[in-house]
């Protein structure tokens, strides 16, 4: 056993002068340079133990050694060990130089040890700052942060992240997991769903996925969704799912048909009942529409799209102030739909408020033209917006 | 699973021999950690794991890396079911000791209960990579956990071959029907996500893939029929059904996978081998649509290129053929199929140089015994590994 002797004399070796060095002294020792020169040559030669036995010692004798942190982050991190990772990348959040990438690493570290809710207040800082990373950082950290808003019920915007990988990463099993659980909107991660779930998962997922290829594999798609339905069709969230595949194909008078059918299963579903209320608004059916906004918000009074949807029936039957109120409650609940700016720019311009419906159009078109669906409402609306509203 | 322990921990007290004699070393501080370990030892033989684990851990809070600490606390971990944590243990462990393969297993096994599925796959793959010695029952878990999870990621025809694999050394295993039918059938679940109603399905296709492989034949075909009979419209089964008829009556193959197309209109494989099928019938024209629709569906099909190169040059489109047969090449250069597709074409076309060259590689291909091919529901048409 030479190699595993030869790392213990090593380490042995190296920890004579570290805890020499751990006493009180000029901050440019020495010794930190050489352990600094043996911790690089040992990253790069892959002796991975001694590499992160000398980080460690090197950012312990000088804790302001920021690529010292980071390389200890990284390879505590490649080898799985996510809270050692965690800690160490933490040192590394007043540092400009890693700022974007770190948030995405410790993003990663805190899913890993269960911190989801820290895990996503990093990832959006990430986000925030414009997703600076590797592109396998990146698709990683996007991915990971799906799987959160998944589990935070926020099922849109974690499919538009993970449609938004589909193209690229293709027919990835991880990948369609994910859409799966997101598209059946189960509030799940991928190791804690219940296992009966795993088979409808994956046949959504699939469907999902293959509707959200570059080239659009509907046929693909239809068939695994078949699937999902003859198996599961008494599932709640199956026909909703369904629907919105149809949706995108645009097969409308399925997608309501399948809208219908998920109303019958789950009789208080708030999407369904906003879909089916676009629907007959754009059919002019506006009895129903009116009927089923005001179902969906008896269902959940702080539903953004239902007070949307109601908003926009009212505009097209003319009750302007209350179209109006109900817009601005969309608004307040859901500050960056760019949609919500715009009909209300409507309303307030029917209404003859023309600088309140310049400040809306104003909002609508920064917003519209953040396609970035996870910049906060303060960064969609900088200064520009500002500026453009007065 | 305490003689699967046990039998690891065997392993790991051989390899870990040397470190432990090092540690032995007379230096002040070590004393203590010494005592410690000894202490876990004896409460280990005594079965008393609490105190073990205990000591371990105090151990191992002394010395990060005391690899006997971390080894035996996270097996002893593993033992009491607390897996999260003998998992994170055994993390530190393979950074100390990467070349030490029962220690993959252990954390690929860890990580199999934790349900995170990608890392126990690689790490139980790299622990078959850097070898487990001759412990049987550990093998034997890690192979069967391995073709499991090659079904979950979709990769069916490698799951297939390890768990033929397996039941070539042991056809007695009836802990394989379910991951062989699963495999068989193409449904990415681990044996604990099989929906109760299904478990009926994936047992009568597993037993069929296991008695086709153990040669079997009667016992197939009447698991197969009863198979056919109960899930007349069940995606996957007349596909399986099919592909094993190609192997010994290949004409009544045609109805079974058209059947498949019927109720999976995009099945890529269902297309290649019916392709195969027609291809043999001499109906190239069909065969041909069915190769180019597979290829458009799946364009990194390697099989699907070469049906529709075998066509196409049976049809004299040499050119095309040899197109096609070299992309098929490129994408699987293990089918022998292909290679000798290609001789062919090269030499019809007066292609000396080319043609030696498959020449050469259908003999490395031969003497390197590589697979490529054919199993039950596989992806691989009928190869040609002799000429």
């Amino acid at each position: 056993m030479p190699s595993l002797l030869s790392t213990f004399l090593l380490s042995f070796m190296l920890a004579v002068p570290a805890f020499s060095l751990a006493a009180p002294s000029p901050p440019a020792s020495p010794s930190f340079e050489v352990i600094a020169v043996q911790a690089e040559a040992a990253r790069t030669q892959d002796r991975v133990a001694d590499a992160i036995r000398l980080y460690r010692e090197g950012t312990h004798l000088r804790p302001a050694w920021s690529d010292g942190w980071w390389y200890l982050g990284s390879l505590l991190y490649d080898q799985d060990r996510f809270s050692e990772a965690e800690a160490a990348f933490r040192h590394l959040l007043p540092s400009p130089k890693y700022r974007g990438p770190v948030n995405a690493f410790l993003g990663l570290c805190e899913y890993e040890t269960g911190n989801y809710v820290d895990a996503q207040t990093q990832f959006r800082t990430w986000a925030n700052a414009g997703w600076p990373a590797t592109p396998e950082l990146r698709d990683v950290a996007v991915f990971h942060f799906a799987l959160l808003l998944t589990r935070d019920g926020r099922f849109v915007e974690s499919l538009y992240l993970l449609a938004s990988e589909a193209p690229r990463l293709g027919d990835l099993p991880e990948l369609s997991e994910a859409m799966g659980l997101a598209s059946l909107r189960m509030r799940y991660l991928p190791e804690d769903f219940p296992p009966k779930e795993r088979e409808p998962i994956w046949l959504a997922g699939k469907a999902a996925l293959y509707a959200a290829q570059t080239n659009q594999e509907f046929n693909r798609a239809d068939e695994f969704a078949a699937r999902l339905e003859s198996r599961y069709g008494s599932q709640p969230g199956v026909h909703a799912f369904r629907a919105t595949l149809y949706g995108f194909e645009l097969k409308k008078p399925e997608a309501e048909r399948e809208y219908r059918a998920e109303l019958e299963i789950s009789p208080n579903d708030v999407s369904s009942m906003v879909a089916l209320a676009l629907i007959d608004l754009e059919k002019g059916e506006l009895a129903e529409a009116d009927a089923l906004a005001r179902r969906a918000l008896d269902a959940d009074s702080k539903d953004a799209e239902a007070h949307h949807i109601l908003g926009r029936v009212l505009l097209a039957k003319g009750d302007l102030p209350a179209s109006l109120s109900e817009l601005e409650t969309a608004k307040e609940l859901a500050p960056g739909n760019p949609l919500v700016r715009s009909h209300l720019a409507m309303v307030l311009s029917k209404l003859g408020r023309t600088q309140e419906a310049k400040a809306e159009s104003a909002a609508f078109l920064v917003l519209k033209n953040k396609q970035d669906v996870m910049a906060s409402v303060q960064e969609k609306l900088g200064e520009d917006t500002r500026k453009k509203a007065h | 699973m305490r003689k699967l322990l046990l039998i690891a921990s065997l392993a790991a007290t051989a390899l870990l021999a040397p470190f432990a004699a090092a540690q032995m070393a007379p230096a002040a501080p070590k004393q203590s950690l010494d005592q410690l370990l000894q202490a876990a030892e004896k409460a280990r033989d005594g079965n008393r794991d609490d105190d073990a684990i205990r000591l371990y851990r105090r151990a191992v809070a002394q010395q990060p890396e005391s690899e006997q600490g971390l080894w035996f606390l996270g097996t002893l971990l593993y033992e009491k079911k607390q897996y999260p944590d003998a998992r994170d243990v055994l993390r530190q462990f393979m950074t100390l000791r990467p070349d030490a393969g029962p220690g993959w297993s252990m954390l690929g096994l860890s990580e199999f209960e934790t349900r995170d599925n990608r890392r126990a796959l690689d790490h139980l793959q790299h622990a078959m990579s850097s070898g487990m010695g001759d412990r049987t029952e550990l093998v034997q878990r890690v192979f069967k956990d391995v073709a499991v999870l090659l079904t979950r990621f979709e990769r069916y025809d490698d799951s297939l071959d390890m768990l033929l694999k397996m039941l070539d050394t042991n056809a007695q295993q009836p802990d394989l029907i379910e991951p062989a039918g699963l495999a068989g059938l193409r449904l990415p679940l681990l044996p604990a996500e099989i929906p109760p109603d299904r478990r009926e399905l994936v047992g009568l296709a597993g037993r069929a893939v296991m008695a086709l492989q153990t040669r079997h034949n009667e016992e197939a075909e009447t698991a197969f029929k009863r198979l056919v009979t109960a899930y007349p419209n069940e995606s996957g089964v007349h596909f399986l059904y099919g592909a094993y008829l190609m192997e010994l009556h290949p004409n009544q193959a045609v109805p079974e996978l058209e059947r498949e197309l019927e109720i999976s209109p995009t099945h890529v494989l269902a297309r290649v081998r019916l392709a195969e099928a027609l291809i043999a019938q001499r109906n190239f024209d069909r065969a041909l649509v069915l190769a180019q629709q597979a290829i458009q569906l799946d364009p990194k099909r390697a099989s699907a290129h070469m049906m529709a190169g075998e066509a196409l040059v049976a049809k004299g489109q040499s050119d095309e053929g040899i197109k096609e047969l070299e992309i098929a090449r490129a994408d699987d250069p293990a089918v022998s199929r292909t290679h000798w597709d290609l001789l062919r074409a090269y030499t019809a076309a007066g292609r000396k140089e080319d043609a030696d060259r498959e020449k050469k590689e259908i003999e490395k291909l031969y003497h390197s015994n590589q697979p490529g091919g054919s199993s039950a529901g596989g992806d691989n048409p009928h190869d040609q590994a002799a000429p």
